[in-house]
């Protein structure tokens, strides 16, 4: 819920600006399903780098604006800079080591994120990011968030490959060569293996991140006397216990594979549920995180 | 008397792999089916051509003696002691220039399931040496397969259709690396040590994988096979042990029994913790229960599985489709012409015999006729007499060398010539004329 101190209309346009160049981006590089091309894949990239650009150009703005270069000081910079971080995730990985059709997955979560910057991002600043363990638990929280945002997108990666397999409609992507990053390779997912290797892996660190999140909230709940929602707690509760279990998987192994996908997606929804909790309480009652 | 071309057989696109398992002749019945082939239809010429995709008996017959495509599915049915029901709807029947077409698209594997792929004309071959060995070829299949294997050596070595082809393996090795990410750290397991198995370890150990083990029957193959492939050999009696190890199972026994059954595979994947595995069941009849499949932790493909994903790859080959096809076509003309010759041969022989016999009658009454005729002017008449004769018979026999597509001559079709013409076929094969004096 907005308070009144919405960022400006300037930063809203600009935003909108990256959430269309993030929606192109995506959609080109959806469209190469049906027709790759070498132009399709640049403008797709090109798009995206765009997309970025603006995006971090909203963020100085409102830094220059509000007079502070804290990252994370209110909701409006930590949704934007979320949204940031995940895009540049996307492309790294993609330069690096492609996993294909992995910007199908993560770019509607950054384009959800940037929406939720313009709907719920307050520009008033928190005062709990004043202290230190205000600032662990809020960058704790979000960069969990991020974290289980990727576990969740290469968790439904791994369903629909898992489905395709299972289906053995693969047609021509299976008979198709095997992916080079040369341009004009046609998009194709991961393996099975290295999606569940990044589901586990994004998971243990948004575990962790989480787990220190819920730590200094805890401290600030005991110590400072922090009011928080019942909600809250008990959301966040319930997507600590989920991500535990998902990472379970490689030690139990009936947790393996579709399981802990699912459990990802489902835990990545219990902490959309737990932002969307706090933006719509009142500040006064929440420690933002 | 001519012998007729027939064909009767199903393949991947009529029958499914349930019903090919069923019928399918493996390679120690096939020379005891062949035997049962000939003693039931009165020791025609016949082979047999079974592989995973394709059960066809090609024969040729004297045309008196025409075995029905009902005879041919009591005869399976017979041999296998199953329902012809099971499988009659799916057989398909070609005679004359069709079968022979058949056979060469066969042979240059543009019937195959994965198109451009040499092992069927392997397999052509080996089952018309099997034949040939049995004594069962004879006039019309040894020239027909013989140019189809000619014409199949042609396709694949003169097209791209044979380059960059994927086999069944290849796309096996796609599909597996859909699943891992990396092989330096799996284990990959061969049950059975034939052909087929041989060619998946080729795939296969091109990705390097840590542990290629063979398991078979026969010890001494699977040693044989995996000294081939740097691996290990595995006894047989170890294979639930082998397969809680392995992250890619091959099989590909002649095994007419499942091998890797439901609750085998549970028991294995308790013991290997849910780690995915990979399985290619490329025998027929099957090697793995389909309901493994259904395992959440099994990856199970078999041939049928994998033509799926070939099918798109065969599009892109179009251009080379068409230059296959373009060989195959004159191969096939060329066979048909050859053959048609050599069938029509001792009938035009017989009719030029039969006519210029007639003629040189009709000059002797004329000389005798004429007495005062001098030997020059006899000579003009007997070959004016050849030359009417020759050009009389010039558009018959032409006609009958080249018909029309919608004419192919027939062995009615010279039946009816011969009785037109009065021509008399001897037993011998050979022919005379009724006023061939």
């Amino acid at each position: 819920m907005t308070d009144g101190s919405n960022p400006n209309v300037g930063q809203v346009i600009l935003l909108t600006g990256a959430v269309a160049l993030f929606a192109a981006g995506g959609g080109i590089s959806l469209s190469r399903l049906w027709a790759d091309h070498l132009w399709s894949r640049l403008a797709a990239k090109a798009c995206m780098w765009f997309g970025v650009a603006v995006s971090i150009g909203v963020l100085v703005w409102h830094s220059v604006e509000r007079r502070s270069w804290l990252p994370l000081e209110d909701n409006f910079d930590t949704f934007v800079w979320l949204g940031v971080m995940l895009a540049l995730f996307v492309m790294y990985v993609q330069r690096r080591k492609p996993i294909g059709g992995l910007e199908w997955f993560v770019m509607p979560i950054v384009i959800l994120l940037l929406i939720g910057a313009a709907v719920f991002g307050s520009a008033r600043p928190h005062e709990y990011v004043r202290g230190a363990w205000g600032w662990v638990h809020r960058l704790g929280a979000f960069g969990g968030a991020a974290a289980f945002a990727v576990a969740a997108a290469a968790g439904a990666m791994y369903l629909v490959a898992n489905k395709r397999l299972r289906e053995k409609s693969l047609l021509a992507a299976a008979a198709a060569p095997p992916p080079s990053l040369s341009p004009g390779d046609p998009p194709r997912f991961a393996s099975l293996e290295r999606l569940e290797h990044v589901t586990l892996a994004a998971v243990t660190l948004g575990f962790a991140l989480l787990t220190l999140g819920a730590v200094t909230g805890i401290v600030q709940m005991i110590f400072e006397h922090k009011a928080t929602s019942f909600a809250k707690v008990a959301l966040t509760a319930v997507a600590w216990l989920v991500y535990g279990l998902a990472l379970h998987s490689p030690i139990t192994p009936s947790f393996r594979g579709r399981k802990t996908a699912m459990l990802s997606i489902a835990g990545f929804a219990l902490m959309i549920a737990v932002l969307i909790t706090v933006q719509l309480m009142p500040t006064s009652s929440s420690s933002g995180g | 008397m001519t012998n007729r071309l027939l064909l009767i057989g199903l393949n991947h696109t009529t029958a499914p792999l349930a019903v090919r398992e069923r019928v399918a002749l493996p390679s120690e019945r096939a020379a005891e089916a062949l035997a049962a082939l000939r003693g039931r239809f009165g020791g025609c010429e016949a082979v047999l051509l079974s592989t995973c995709n394709r059960v066809e008996l090609y024969l040729a017959h004297a045309d008196t003696a025409v075995p029905t495509r009902a005879d041919v599915a009591s005869f399976l049915a017979d041999f296998h002691s199953i329902p012809a029901d099971d499988f009659e709807p799916h057989l398909y029947e070609m005679t004359d220039r069709a079968a022979a077409q058949h056979l060469f698209e066969v042979a240059s594997s543009l019937d195959s399931m994965v198109l451009g792929e040499s092992q069927i004309l392997g397999q052509v071959r080996h089952g018309y040496d099997m034949a040939s060995a049995a004594g069962a070829t004879g006039a019309m299949l040894n020239p027909l397969f013989q140019r189809a294997i000619a014409a199949g050596k042609e396709v694949l070595s003169t097209t791209s259709l044979g380059e960059g082809r994927l086999s069944i393996a290849g796309i096996a090795v796609e599909y597996a690396r859909r699943v891992f990410e990396t092989f330096d750290d799996k284990t990959v397991l061969c049950i059975g040590a034939g052909k087929m198995a041989q060619l998946a370890l080729r795939h296969f150990a091109e990705l390097r994988p840590k542990r290629l083990i063979v398991c078979n029957r026969d010890s001494e193959r699977a040693a044989s096979v995996a000294a081939q492939f740097k691996g290990e050999r595995a006894a047989f009696a170890s294979l639930d042990e082998q397969l809680a190890q392995a992250d890619v199972v091959i099989s590909s026994t002649g095994s007419t029994q499942p091998i890797v059954t439901r609750p085998r595979m549970e028991h294995v994947l308790r013991t290997r913790r849910y780690r995915p595995v990979f399985v290619i069941d490329i025998a027929v009849p099957r090697d793995v229960e389909p309901s493994v499949g259904e395992l959440d932790a099994v990856y199970l493909y078999n041939i049928d599985d994998l033509q799926q994903a070939v099918s798109a790859t065969q599009q892109q080959r179009s251009s080379a489709i068409d230059a296959a096809r373009a060989i195959v076509t004159q191969r096939v003309e060329e066979f048909v012409a050859w053959n048609r010759q050599r069938d029509l041969g001792p009938t035009i022989d017989l009719l030029y015999k039969r006519y210029h016999a007639i003629a040189r009658v009709e000059m002797e009454r004329i000389a005798g006729a004429l007495p005062n005729l001098t030997i020059a002017e006899r000579e003009a008449l007997d070959e004016a007499a050849r030359r009417i004769v020759n050009k009389l018979l010039h558009g018959p026999v032409s006609a009958l060398k080249n018909p029309g597509a919608a004419h192919a001559v027939s062995p009615q079709y010279l039946h009816a010539m011969e009785k037109l013409f009065e021509l008399e076929v001897t037993e011998e094969g050979g022919a005379s004329g009724a006023g061939d004096e």
